[in-house]
């Protein structure tokens, strides 16, 4: 068996054929998948990893606020529900707009330490940076 | 920065790899696997990727260096892009991004042979099927005309909002946002019960993701076997064109099982 796979494109983010993009990336790979500290403990190297916390805060006063800014921009005389053409790109621009707080942690497994940082952060509508460091050699 | 190249199956190599190299591990396949030259790994700049054989099993790996961060968004993208590449074709495995172990011996001695069986059953059991993920979106208008439509007490809130000047509505805004969240998410339950059960025909598992977004309708991955995929493309159009303008549907994938392996 052979596995063809193409070079990534160089730069920027290459244009999934699926049509995803990073946001969907970081659902997928940051906490799915096999953790492999589960099954090692002995020689994983302590890597500074760079993972953004993307997790999203539904239930918060930002997005009551914006929800209601939202209905108030409605003017429902002149809409019907699903009327085409009003579809706007918000998915587009929120899901970029989702990246922006860096959390900077080390990675010894990937998995449940990383998971820990991010739920750490779920409570802050306002990401912001942090570092955390841990020798393992 | 001296690039050690390893070859596939020299997973007993005499010398070390320099201090500073270690091996970043993306996956497990069969050990029948060949990866083509150009393929590229996390890293700056990415290392060749290489598979490391044991038995029936390999591990999909690559140098890092040790002392630069990982996780800038190609280091994400090559992840799961090689992995979902891979997927296409043969049976695999995902770790989770950012496992790094010390050496290509290590990856033999600590991940490959101890779990050896383990990995080869469960490669067994994807054999012919890969991962999709459902993302349903609602519109922001139409189910906000939706929530407004359906409820009195979300009507009287945005009248109040409109007549008043916005400094004294702030407790009137949080809670029509609130309620509003609130059907939402009542909707959203309906609609992930209702695609759950609408593709079971065409799937051999199903795993509810939390959602992604406040206006998410569903957020599912499925673990699609290959020769039923058609079926399954067909069904995802036709609820496309049944939700309409009402909810954006994307699919994504093929991709490898992430949501489906289990530690």
């Amino acid at each position: 068996m052979t596995v063809a796979v193409p070079p990534a494109g160089g730069g920027g983010l290459p244009g999934r054929s699926s049509g995803s993009g990073l946001a969907d990336v970081i659902d997928t790979i940051l906490d799915k998948g096999l953790v492999i500290d589960a099954y090692v403990r002995v020689s994983l190297v302590g890597i500074e990893i760079l993972t953004i916390d993307v997790r999203v805060v539904i239930a918060s006063v930002d997005t009551y606020l914006r929800f209601a800014e939202a209905v108030n921009r409605l003017d429902l005389a002149s809409q019907q529900p699903g009327l085409p053409g009003l579809l706007s790109s918000a998915p587009q621009s929120i899901a970029r707009g989702k990246t922006k707080g860096m959390v900077q942690g080390v990675l010894e497994a990937a998995g449940d330490k990383l998971q820990d940082l991010r739920e750490s952060y779920a409570e802050e509508p306002a990401p912001r940076t942090r570092r955390r460091r841990r020798e393992e050699d | 920065m001296t690039g050690s190249t390893r070859q596939s199956g020299a997973s007993d190599g005499a010398e070390a790899p320099p201090r500073n190299t270690a091996c970043y591990v993306y996956g497990i396949l069969p050990e029948d696997v060949e990866i083509s030259e150009d393929a590229i790994g996390v890293g700056d700049p990415p290392r060749r990727v290489t598979i490391i054989r044991h038995g029936e099993i390999a591990a999909l790996v690559s140098d890092v260096d040790v002392d630069r961060p990982l996780g800038r968004a190609q280091d994400l993208v090559a992840h799961e892009q090689l992995l979902d590449e891979a997927a296409a074709e043969v049976p695999v495995l995902p770790l989770r991004f950012g496992a790094v172990m010390t050496t290509p011996e290590a990856v033999v001695e600590e991940l490959l042979a101890p779990h050896h069986d383990s990995f080869a059953a469960a490669l067994k059991q994807i054999e012919g099927r890969t991962q999709f993920v459902l993302k349903a979106r609602y519109a922001e208008q139409p189910v906000l005309v939706e929530v407004l439509t359906e409820n009195a007490e979300a009507r009287q809130l945005r009248d109040r909002i409109r007549q008043l000047p916005e400094e004294v509505t702030r407790n009137e805004r949080i809670r029509l946002g609130e309620l509003i969240t609130q059907i939402i998410a009542a909707k959203r339950e309906a609609d992930t019960r209702a695609v759950a059960e609408r593709f079971e025909p065409f799937t051999a598992g199903a795993v509810v993701r939390d959602p992604s977004h406040e206006r998410d309708a569903a957020h599912v991955a499925f673990l699609v076997e290959n020769d039923r995929q058609a079926g399954f493309e067909r069904a995802v159009g036709e609820l496309r064109s049944e939700w309409g303008d009402r909810v954006e549907v994307r699919l994504l994938g093929p991709m490898a099982p992430y949501d489906f392996v289990t530690t």
